[in-house]
Formats: structure tokens, C-alpha cells, sequence
């Protein structure tokens, strides 16, 4: 028996009817998940495609693959697992023994010993994978489809050993000894220091593989993802060289994470947030983060999860959760039953437990991808974040170019002073602070009251209430962030007590839900240059004014304020994604109302 | 090819210059071949310019100044 509870299923459960097909029997893992069983279609699926014979990879080298990372993570549960499917799969004894002894030795072809190496290094420790690694594996003759495999086997690797240390099944068929020659691998791959050329390896920019287009309209499953995410991840465009493999992932991810009858959406993202956090996968927790916003949390709660969740507002069981996830995922080796006790202690049901483990062990399959894949980031992870992660010596994604972050460190130091200074009673920090400031808390007002003079008249109100309430800002977003906030407020305020009052929070207005261009004549080639600067500036303030509130906010604080995608995204609590839908609509609003003055005189000519 | 409703999934993407190598080419062997879409983007390349260039509401010194002088000083007696 494992560490929780087991029911029995029928006989002719699909999942277990394809392990007996695949393998001539079901793994003990499985069983230990038979509490839910959507979990084991899940990974049935994933096993499934990653098991296909139509991949570049032949079985054996998959298992091959498995083994070799079980047996470096010292998996004994998952080392008699694929110890036992290669001897069915034809390998000898000895053959086994060389492969669990020293790889090294094994009498492999070269390439084939290449390819091992780089997925112990994936499996090891993600960060340290670049895009010299991939160069290598070409030079061995590998293609793209195949090194793409090979990080999906790793990652599949990864996945199992996470679970079967959280589940402690009994091995299949009787243990199957290490070698006692092997030397003992690092076992806890987050504390595994990397060396400091990481950190240079990091800045070649993935993604290492070319991923075809898919558009939602031919690939089913990409329209199901714009539906629960509102947009499609480049975590999954990235994966489109092989789109069975994609597909039965994103099964395995809707299985997993949609479904709210054991723990909820809220609590499988954070968990997704606190492991990559853990992990140090700045793309995961830019998207988790991101996730939890759309979800409805404030984005300052989300930021310290990902910083340290023992100091966010979730409640004393949910942050026992999260260590519970956080401790499965990143440090193995101290992981026992008595963490499960615990769990079960605080009041946390079977079900519950078992659904945080398989949470957790997607979210490592999902981290060993998106690292092995180079895969690009949607979002820009909270600073605090990636402040952590440069201080601990780790590898981040890409986004950061060298030399811009120690600038606006600085930047943010002088106005940390500025602001403790502000809330200590000093007027003259308070007052660099509102003139430095004054741009944006106008905009802002602008844009949510719809009237210059209203957005004048409310500065003053605004500028008491920063003063007023100076003291409960807790440096956990920018303190622009907060400015903003309070701006918002104060605006809210003042049209509640107009007539006129429309709440911004709203989802997308639903009859601009399909909003379409409706001019279609071309524009002038230097449209500039048809009127003064004044004059395009009245033209561009009435045709901003003229949006309806939840577009013109947006395409205030972007392209008027000109902050970042995400930064506006933060600013108004909202997902990144429902910025960049509600900035499109905006500026086709925009485009609209312009083109009369724009457009050629003469219809019908093309450009 | 990929359709206009194809095109329009990522045009918001496009305009922004964020979408990969391969979305890009397919997006550019529509447009070469789209009038519509052409003229589409085009012009909302040409608004995003107008717009970000436009300096539009801003608020001039000889507003934003007495304002902030009235709020110090209405904090200056409250503090005194």
C-alpha cells in the first residue's frame, strides 16, 4: 500500500486496460491514485503519447532515458519500474546493470550518450540548459522533432519520480539494487548550486526549436486553451513540431487542473506558483501569476507567493499546503509519510492530498519543458521575483537584459527613501513624490471620469488621500501601483456620486464582444504630417474621450502613459491578457475614429 | 493560407512585434496576399503611432503646479 488510500476500479478502466497493453502490467503508481481517477487518465494520456511509435526516438532509447534519470534522482520506486519494462523490452540484465552503474560505460553509440547526458542535465537542474546544449545535440546528427522528445521524455521522467516519492508505492516486482559502485548523485536538484557561467548561458534566447504554426481554428485543443486561458501560452505554441504530444498534454492539463471537486482553481494555481517559484522558473511564475490575477487575486498577493507565500494572507492551511507542494517538488530527499500526516492533520481530505501531488508534478513536467525548450515568456515575472532570483545565483529566462535591472533598482531605491521618508511626516519627500507622480495620477483620473477638468478637480482630493494613507502602503507593489489605485478610488468615488456610474471591473463590455474593423479604406502613408501637433493631439483626446471607460483606461496608461503590457496589467489588477484584448479593441476604436481624417480621398486604392 | 479570422486571432500580437518567427511568416504571406488585412494593419500600425506620439493630456506645469501648492499647503496647516 502507498501512502494514501486505494479503491478499486473496474477491470476495463481504459487507462489500466492501455498500462497492461503498453507495459504487460499496471505500475503500483497508478493504483496509488485510484482516489481520483481522472489523475490516471492523465497521465495515461501523457505516457501514451510520449510512448508513441510514430516519434523519432525508438522505445527502448525512451526507457533508456527514464531509467537513467531514476536512477540519478535515486528513485528506487521508478529504477525497478523501467528496470523491469527493459528486460521485458529485450535488454539484458547486464545491459541494465552497466546503464544504472555508469552510463558511461555502457556500451552505447556516442550520440546515444550524448543524449543521455542532456537529459540528466535537464532533469538535474533545468536552468542550467542553453541553447549550446541543443547545439550540441545537432551536431550529433539530432533533429528538432527528436530533441524536442527527448525533453518531453525528461520531463514525463520527472513527472513520475515527483509522484512516486509522493505516493510511496511498493515496487512492482522486487527492488532492483544500485550498483554500490555508483557514486551517490545530487539528490535535491534545487540545491544544487549552479556555477556561475549559468548565468551567461541564460542570455541565448530560446526557443530552441521551431514550432510550425497552429491556429485555434485547425488545432481543436489550441481553441479550448484561448477559451480557459483567454489566450494561447507560448508554452504550448512552442510544441507544435509534435501536436499528438501537445494534445494529449493539454488533456492531461485540462484532467488535472480544471476540475474544482477537490481543491480549487485558486489553490492548483498557487501551488503551480509556489513550486516554480521554488524552482526558479521565472517564466512559470510570470504565468501563474498572471493566472491567479485573472482568477480574481490581487496582484500584490500573487508577487508574494512567488517571493515567499509565508508571508502572503492565504490561510494557515493553504500555506501548509503550499510548503507540503513546495517540499515534494524541489526537496526530495526530505520528503516522508509524515508529511502526509500532517496534511491529513490540518484537515485535508485523501483526495485533496493526492490532487496537490499530481498538481505538483505536472508543474515540475511543466518547469523541465519550458527549460528545456527555451521557451519564451508571455509575461515579465513580479521584480521582487527576479530579485530573488538573481541574489540566490540562479538562471533566469531571457526577458532581463544585462545592465537595465541595476538601473531600475537605483530608481526604485531613491524613491523607497522617498516614500519612507513621505510616511514618517515629511512633507518636502511627499512633495517630490506627488510632482514626480502627477502625470500619471492625472492620466489615470482622466481616463475613468472621461473629463479633463473632472480628472483637474479630483488631483487635489487624490493628493490628500496619497497623504492620508501613505502609511498603509507596505512596499509590496510599486508604489506607482498604489498611486494609482488610490487614483482609481477617488474617481470612483466622485462618479458614484454622479449619475453616470459604470463600473470598470466589469468583464469586457459584451456588446463590443465581436468587435470588427469596420473601415476599410487605406490611410495616407504619412498621415503626420496632414495637421499640426496640436491638432493631432485634440484629435487624438476627443477620440480618446470618446472610448467607452474599460478601453480607455487601458490605452491610457499604455500608449499615452506608455507603460508596459504588464505593468498596466498590474496597475489595474487585471490579467495580461484581458489588457491586451481590451488595448486591441481600443485602438481599432481609435483607428475608426481617425480614418475619416486619415484615409485616402479616393477609394479603392490599394497600398 | 490562413484566413482573415486566422489573421485578426493574432493581429493584436503583431502590432505589439510579439509574436514567433513562424507566426510572423504566416501572418506576413497573408497580408501580402489580403488587401483587407493590408489596409488593416496598416492604418492601426499608423494609429498606435499617432496616438503614442501625440503627447495628448498632458498636464502643463502652470496647471499641475498650483494644485500640488494647494494641497501643501492645506497639509502644512493640518500638520502645524
Amino acid at each position: 500500500m502507498s501512502f494514501l488510500g486505494e479503491v478499486r476500479l473496474e477491470e476495463e478502466f481504459g487507462p489500466f486496460a492501455a498500462f497492461q497493453e503498453a507495459l504487460g502490467f499496471v505500475p503500483n503508481l497508478l493504483y496509488a491514485q485510484t482516489l481520483l481517477p481522472r489523475v490516471i487518465e492523465a497521465q495515461a494520456k501523457l505516457e501514451s503519447a510520449v510512448r508513441s511509435q510514430g516519434g523519432a526516438i525508438s522505445r527502448v532509447h525512451k526507457e533508456r532515458i527514464l531509467l537513467s534519470i531514476a536512477a540519478d534522482r535515486h528513485d528506487m520506486y521508478c529504477v525497478a519500474l523501467e528496470s523491469k519494462v527493459l528486460s521485458l523490452l529485450g535488454m539484458s540484465e547486464g545491459q541494465i546493470d552497466d546503464l544504472l552503474n555508469d552510463y558511461h560505460r555502457a556500451d552505447f553509440p556516442l550520440a546515444d550518450l550524448a543524449l543521455l547526458q542532456f537529459c540528466l542535465k535537464l532533469s538535474r537542474y533545468p536552468p542550467s540548459v542553453c541553447s549550446e546544449d541543443i547545439e550540441a545535440l545537432r551536431a550529433c546528427g539530432f533533429e528538432d522533432k527528436l530533441i524536442l522528445e527527448a525533453v518531453v521524455v525528461t520531463a514525463l521522467a520527472v513527472y513520475r519520480c515527483t509522484l512516486s516519492v509522493g505516493l510511496g508505492p511498493e515496487v512492482d516486482f522486487g527492488p532492483r539494487k544500485l550498483p554500490s559502485t555508483r557514486i551517490a548523485p545530487p539528490r535535491d536538484v534545487a540545491l544544487h548550486i549552479p556555477s556561475p557561467g549559468i548565468h551567461e548561458a541564460a542570455r541565448n534566447k530560446g526557443p530552441y526549436v521551431p514550432a510550425p504554426y497552429l491556429s485555434s481554428k485547425t488545432f481543436g485543443p489550441f481553441a479550448i486553451v484561448q477559451k480557459s486561458h483567454g489566450f494561447i501560452p507560448n508554452f504550448f505554441r512552442a510544441q507544435t513540431l509534435r501536436p499528438d504530444l501537445l494534445e494529449a498534454e493539454l488533456e492531461a492539463v485540462g484532467r488535472i487542473l480544471l476540475p474544482e471537486d477537490v481543491l480549487t482553481r485558486v489553490q492548483k494555481e498557487c501551488i503551480l506558483l509556489a513550486v516554480s517559484a521554488a524552482n526558479l522558473n521565472s517564466y512559470c511564475v510570470a504565468m501563474h501569476c498572471n493566472l491567479l490575477r485573472g482568477l480574481g487575486m490581487p496582484s500584490e498577493e500573487g508577487d508574494q507567493i512567488a517571493v515567499d507565500h509565508h508571508e502572503s494572507n492565504l490561510s494557515e492551511s493553504d500555506r501548509a499546503l503550499l510548503d507540503f507542494a513546495v517540499k515534494l517538488g524541489t526537496r526530495v530527499s526530505e520528503f516522508s509519510r509524515k508529511d502526509v500526516v500532517k496534511l491529513q492533520t490540518l484537515g485535508f481530505t485523501e483526495e485533496q492530498i493526492l490532487e496537490c501531488e499530481v498538481v505538483t508534478a505536472l508543474n515540475n513536467f511543466a518547469n523541465t519543458l519550458q527549460m528545456g525548450l527555451g521557451i519564451e515568456p508571455d509575461f515579465e515575472p513580479p521584480p521582487d521575483f527576479e530579485n530573488k532570483v538573481h541574489l540566490s545565483g540562479g538562471a533566469h529566462t531571457p526577458i532581463q537584459a544585462g545592465g537595465v535591472v541595476h538601473l531600475v533598482d537605483t530608481l526604485q531605491d531613491t524613491e523607497a527613501g522617498l516614500v519612507a521618508q513621505a510616511q514618517s511626516g515629511k512633507l518636502e519627500a511627499f512633495e517630490e513624490l506627488a510632482r514626480h507622480h502627477g502625470q500619471l495620477i492625472y492620466r489615470t483620473l482622466t481616463a475613468i471620469l472621461g473629463n479633463p477638468a473632472d480628472a483637474q478637480d479630483a488631483m487635489q482630493d487624490t493628493l490628500l488621500s496619497v497623504f492620508k494613507h501613505i502609511e498603509r502602503f507596505q512596499g509590496r507593489s510599486k508604489f506607482s501601483t498604489w498611486l494609482v489605485s488610490i487614483a482609481r478610488n477617488t474617481a470612483f468615488q466622485r462618479l458614484r456620486r454622479g449619475k453616470h456610474f459604470e463600473s470598470l471591473d466589469e468583464a469586457v463590455c459584451n456588446e463590443e464582444r465581436d468587435f470588427r474593423p469596420r473601415q476599410v479604406r487605406a490611410w495616407q502613408d504619412n498621415p503626420e504630417e496632414l495637421y499640426s501637433k496640436s491638432e493631432m493631439r485634440q484629435l487624438v483626446e476627443r477620440g480618446i474621450l470618446a472610448l467607452p471607460p474599460n478601453y480607455r483606461v487601458v490605452v491610457m496608461l499604455r500608449d499615452i502613459q506608455q507603460l508596459s503590457t504588464d505593468e498596466v496589467a498590474r496597475q489595474l489588477g487585471l490579467s495580461v491578457p484581458a489588457v491586451k484584448t481590451r488595448l486591441l479593441r481600443g485602438r481599432l476604436m481609435l483607428r475608426e475614429w481617425l480614418s475619416p481624417h486619415f484615409a485616402n480621398r479616393v477609394k479603392g486604392i490599394a497600398q | 493560407m490562413i484566413t482573415c479570422e486566422e489573421f485578426f486571432a493574432e493581429f493584436g500580437d503583431y502590432l505589439e512585434n510579439q509574436v514567433s518567427p513562424e507566426v510572423r511568416k504566416e501572418l506576413e504571406l497573408h497580408l501580402s496576399q489580403c488587401r483587407a488585412c493590408r489596409v488593416l494593419y496598416d492604418s492601426s500600425r499608423k494609429t498606435v503611432k499617432i496616438v503614442t506620439e501625440s503627447s495628448s493630456f498632458e498636464l502643463p506645469e502652470s496647471v499641475s503646479g498650483p494644485i500640488i501648492d494647494r494641497v501643501m499647503a492645506k497639509l502644512r496647516t493640518g500638520q502645524s
